[in-house]
C-alpha cells in the first residue's frame, strides 16, 4: 500500500525509464519534502545553484527539523552536469537507501533523508504523467445524493417496519424506525466521510450516504426476492444460503465506499473486497456447520407467503413420506460415524 | 516527586492485596460447607419421571422447591401401628447411593429393600440409572438403618416400569414379602411407605391406597400419602408386611398424591433375575430393547383407531383423545388485536425416564390457528413465517445426532400444506429416533394453521407411521 501511494504521488514508474538524466542546467529547481507515504508536504522553488540547506536562516532552503544541522548540506552542479548533494560534516548526515552517504548524485526521483526530513529535488524539466480521466460525476455530490440516500433508507425502514408490524399500524413505529435507520446511516456514512477527508481531500458525505441507502435497499430487495422465488418454485436452498447474497451486497457496498475514498485504486479494491466476501462466506458456512451441523443458515425454510405466490405443484403425502424414509440411511451413517 | 510516586505505588499494592487476603478465607468456608453436609436444597433423587407430564403444558405448576417447604412435613408423626411396623422392618430397609468412582462422592440417593430372606434388593430404575448407563463413571453402595455399608451390584432393570434389582452382601430377615400372586387391595386400605426421604434419615409414612392410575401408560397405584424424593425405591407395605408397591413418584402440584409401581412387575423382574445366569455386562443395549418394546406398544396404542378430527376455524386437525392422551386449549382472542390465535396441545402420558436429562417415548402434538381480518396478506405472511420458525429442535444435545430435515410442499385430500420433518437418532440406543413434524397450511392469505408433532424414542418405521397418519389427516371443511 505504501509503495503504491508513493508511485501515485510521484510519476508512474513506466515514465521514469524514458526520462532523460536530469541535468544541472534544468533550473529552476523544486525541493519537495515528503511524508512517509510519499505525499508532498511542502514545495519550495530555488532559482540558482548552489543551494544551501540547513536549519540556519542564512540557507536557501531552511530545513525545519531539530535533527538537521544549521548548515547541513549543499547542492551544486557536479562535473558531469548532474546535481550533487554534499554533506557539510554533520552529526546525523545524509541517508540514502538506508545508507549514510557523504556525497550523492541527485536524480529527479532520488529521495534522501537528513535528520527526520525526507526530500527530493526536481528540475523544471522533470516529466509528469498525463492527467487522469475524470470519471467522477461532479453533479452527483453533496446534498442531492445525500437526500436520495436518506429517502432510500427511510423507505427501506418503513417497509421493514410495516412487514414486521404485529399491531394495528401505530404511527409511533413508523416514525421511530425510519429515524433510527437514518441515524445509523448517518453514523456509518459519517465514519466513511471522515476517512475520505483523511485520505482524500473532501468528506463527500452525500456520496457515502447514497451508497449506504443503495446498499440497504439492495439488501432488502435481495432478501425479499430470494424469499418469493424460493417459495414460488419450491427452491428451499435459496433461503438457506441467502446470507451469502447479503455478504456479497455488503462487500459491494464497502467497495463503493472505498472507491469513493481512493478512486485511483479501483482494481486493487475490487480484489480486496472479493477476497473479503469469500472469507466471510466461508466463516458463515463454518459457523452454520458448527451450530446445527448444516452448511445452510437454517434447518428448513420457514417462509409462508400468500397462496397466489405459489407456482410449483404440491407433492402427494405418500411421496413426501418416501422422501422422509429415504433420509434414514443418512442418519444411520451419521450415528455410526461417531 | 519521588516520594509521591512511591506513596502512589504503595497504595496500589495495598489495594491489590486486600481482596487477595479475603479470598482464601472465603474459599475455605465454601469448601468446608461442601464437605460436612450435602446441600439440603437439592433433591436427593432427581424428580421422578411422570410428574411433569401430569401437569398441563400451558400452565406452570406452582410447586414448592423440594427441600424448602417439604422438609417440614417430611417426617410425619407415626401411629403406633406404624411404629411397630417400622421396628420390624428397619433391618431390611436400605438407602442406595450412587457414587462417582472418582472421589466416591454421592451423586444421587434413593431407597431400596431386601426381598424376603434373599440377598436381592428392589429399588427404582431411576435410582440406579447412572450406574446402568455409565458403569465406568458411577458405582453404588448401600447403607442400612444401623449405618453398615456395602457394595451394590446391578442385576436387572425394567426401564418402563421404573424398577431395578440389585444384589448386596447381606441377607434379608424375611420381613418384606413379595407375594407370588397380585395383592388384592381395597380403596382406603392403609399402606405404609418406607424409605429415606431427602437423605434425612429412615422414615415411615402412612397413607391410603386409592386405586389404579389409568391415565398413565403403565399401571400405577395411587397412594394417598407423602412420598418424598429419596424415598424412591422404598417399599409400600400393608400392615402385615406384604409389599403392595414400590415408591416411585409424587405429584408436585398436589398434596400427598403419590404413585407406586404395582408389585406384580417386581415379581416379573425377580423371576427374570432368577432365570438369568449372570447380570449383563452392559445395560445399554438392554435398555434400548426395552425402549423399543415401549415405543411399539405406544405407537400401536396411539394409532389403534383413526385419529379424531377436530375443527379449528375452517380446518380439520388430527388429535387423539383417550385415557392416555390429554389435550388442553388456549385462545388469545382480543378485541382490536391485529390477529388472533387459538392453540391446542395434546400430550400422551407415556414418557419413560432414561436418565436425569433424558426422557423418551412420548408423543406431543400442538395446533395453532392464526387468523387476521385486518392484516394485509404480505404482512400476515411475515407474521406466519415468523411463527413457523421453530428454534428449539434440540440441536446441541450430544446424546442425539444432529437433526436431518426434509421439507416439501404437500397436498392432502383437501388441504395444501408445507411440511417439514426433522429426525434425530439416539447415539446410545440403536434403532431409536426422535421425529418432529412441522406443518403449516398454505391455502389462505389471512389464516394459517401451524402444527407440530413430536414423537420421541420411536423406531424409524413407527416414526413414519405416525407422521403419515398425522399429516394425512389434515383437511379443510366446507369449500373445495
Amino acid at each position: 500500500m505504501d509503495q503504491q501511494m508513493r508511485d501515485h504521488a510521484s510519476a508512474p514508474s513506466s515514465t521514469q525509464a524514458a526520462m532523460p538524466p536530469s541535468v544541472a542546467t534544468g533550473g529552476p529547481w523544486t525541493i519537495e519534502t515528503l511524508a512517509r507515504n510519499g505525499e508532498v508536504l511542502q514545495r519550495q522553488r530555488v532559482n540558482t545553484l548552489p543551494i544551501r540547506m540547513g536549519r540556519a536562516y542564512d540557507n536557501d532552503f531552511i530545513v525545519d527539523d531539530d535533527y538537521a544541522a544549521p548548515h547541513h548540506a549543499l547542492v551544486d552542479a557536479g562535473p558531469d552536469g548532474k546535481l550533487l548533494l554534499r554533506d557539510l560534516g554533520t552529526r546525523n548526515g545524509i541517508v540514502h537507501n538506508k545508507r549514510r552517504v557523504k556525497e550523492l548524485a541527485m536524480g529527479g526521483d532520488t529521495v534522501v533523508r537528513m535528520g527526520h526530513t525526507t526530500l527530493r529535488i526536481r528540475p523544471a524539466s522533470h516529466p509528469v504523467p498525463p492527467e487522469l480521466r475524470d470519471r467522477t460525476m461532479h453533479g452527483w455530490e453533496g446534498v442531492v445524493p445525500g437526500l436520495a440516500g436518506i429517502l432510500l433508507t427511510a423507505l427501506c425502514a418503513l417497509l421493514a417496519a410495516w412487514l414486521t408490524d404485529r399491531n394495528n399500524l401505530e404511527l409511533q413505529r413508523y416514525v421511530q424506525w425510519p429515524a433510527a435507520a437514518i441515524g445509523v446511516g448517518l453514523v456509518w456514512s459519517g465514519l466513511w466521510s471522515f476517512g475520505n477527508r483523511l485520505f482524500g481531500r473532501r468528506a463527500r458525505l452525500g456520496r457515502h450516504y447514497f451508497i449506504f441507502g443503495c446498499g440497504l435497499a439492495t439488501l432488502l430487495c435481495v432478501r425479499l426476492l430470494a424469499t418469493v422465488v424460493a417459495y414460488a418454485w419450491s427452491l428451499e436452498w435459496i433461503t438457506g444460503y441467502a446470507s451469502h447474497a447479503a455478504v456479497v451486497t455488503l462487500a459491494g457496498m464497502i467497495y463503493f465506499h472505498l472507491a469513493t475514498v481512493t478512486p485511483q485504486l479501483r482494481r486493487r479494491l475490487r480484489i480486496v473486497c472479493a477476497v473479503l466476501a469469500v472469507i466471510v462466506s466461508i466463516l458463515v458456512l463454518a459457523g452454520n456447520q458448527q451450530q446445527h451441523g448444516l452448511m445452510a443458515d437454517e434447518l428448513y425454510m420457514p417462509v409462508l407467503l400468500p397462496p397466489e405466490l405459489r407456482a410449483s405443484p404440491d407433492a402427494p403425502v405418500a411421496e413426501y413420506i418416501n422422501q422422509v424414509g429415504a433420509m434414514k440411511k443418512e442418519i444411520d451413517a451419521e450415528r455410526g460415524g461417531q | 516527586m519521588k516520594r509521591a510516586v512511591i506513596a502512589l505505588l504503595l497504595s496500589c499494592f495495598a489495594a491489590a492485596a486486600a481482596p487477595q487476603a479475603n479470598a482464601p478465607a472465603a474459599s475455605a468456608r465454601s469448601a468446608q460447607g461442601g464437605n460436612t453436609s450435602p446441600n439440603p436444597a437439592r433433591p436427593a433423587v432427581s424428580p421422578p419421571p411422570q410428574m411433569p407430564a401430569e401437569t398441563p403444558p400451558a400452565a406452570t405448576p406452582n410447586s414448592p422447591i423440594p427441600g424448602e417447604v417439604e422438609t417440614q412435613d417430611a417426617l410425619p408423626q407415626p401411629s403406633s401401628a406404624a411404629q411397630d411396623l417400622y421396628e420390624s422392618a428397619r433391618g431390611d430397609l436400605l438407602q442406595i447411593r450412587m457414587l462417582l468412582k472418582n472421589g466416591r462422592t454421592q451423586s444421587t440417593v434413593g431407597s431400596g429393600f431386601l426381598v424376603g430372606t434373599s440377598n436381592l434388593a428392589l429399588t427404582n430404575y431411576h435410582v440406579v440409572s447412572q450406574m446402568a448407563l455409565d458403569p465406568d463413571v458411577y458405582t453404588a453402595e448401600y447403607i442400612d438403618t444401623d449405618g453398615n455399608t456395602g457394595p451394590v451390584e446391578l442385576m436387572a432393570v425394567d426401564v418402563l416400569h421404573d424398577l431395578a434389582v440389585v444384589r448386596v452382601n447381606r441377607n434379608g430377615s424375611g420381613f418384606f414379602k413379595v407375594p407370588e400372586q397380585a395383592v388384592k387391595l381395597r380403596q382406603g386400605q392403609p399402606l405404609y411407605s418406607l424409605g429415606n426421604p431427602l437423605d434425612l434419615g429412615f422414615a415411615i409414612s402412612e397413607g391410603a391406597y386409592n386405586g389404579v392410575l389409568t391415565r398413565s401408560f403403565y399401571d400405577r397405584l395411587i397412594f394417598g400419602g407423602p412420598i418424598n424424593s429419596g424415598m424412591s425405591g422404598g417399599p409400600s407395605v400393608t400392615a402385615s408386611g406384604t409389599v403392595a408397591g414400590i415408591n416411585v413418584a409424587r405429584r408436585r402440584d398436589g398434596e400427598s398424591v403419590s404413585f407406586l409401581v404395582p408389585v406384580a412387575y417386581a415379581q416379573e423382574l425377580l423371576r427374570k433375575v432368577a432365570s438369568q445366569p449372570a447380570p449383563p455386562e452392559d445395560f445399554n443395549p438392554l435398555i434400548g430393547q426395552q425402549l423399543l418394546a415401549h415405543q411399539s406398544g405406544m405407537v400401536d396404542k396411539l394409532l389403534e383407531e383413526p385419529l379424531t378430527l377436530k375443527g379449528m376455524g375452517p380446518y380439520l386437525v388430527p388429535v387423539r383423545e383417550s385415557g392416555q392422551v390429554r389435550c388442553w386449549g388456549r385462545s388469545s382472542v382480543k378485541r382490536g388485536a391485529a390477529f388472533n390465535t387459538d392453540a391446542m396441545s395434546c400430550v400422551m402420558q407415556s414418557a419413560v425416564f432414561v436418565s436425569d436429562s433424558q426422557q423418551t417415548g412420548n408423543v406431543a402434538m400442538t395446533h395453532q390457528y392464526i387468523r387476521s381480518g385486518s392484516m394485509e396478506p404480505l404482512r400476515f405472511a411475515a407474521l406466519a413465517s415468523d411463527l413457523f420458525k421453530v428454534e428449539n429442535l434440540g440441536t446441541g444435545d450430544a446424546r442425539l445426532t444432529k437433526p436431518f430435515c426434509t421439507e416439501r410442499f404437500v397436498h392432502t385430500r383437501t388441504l395444501p400444506l408445507r411440511a417439514v420433518t426433522c429426525v434425530r437418532a439416539y447415539r446410545n440406543f440403536e434403532g431409536l429416533y426422535n421425529f418432529t413434524l412441522l406443518t403449516a397450511s398454505t391455502d389462505a392469505s389471512q389464516a394459517s394453521l401451524q402444527s407440530r408433532l413430536d414423537v420421541s424414542g420411536v423406531s424409524y418405521e413407527n416414526g413414519l407411521r405416525v407422521t403419515r397418519a398425522f399429516l394425512g389427516a389434515f383437511g379443510r371443511a366446507g369449500r373445495r
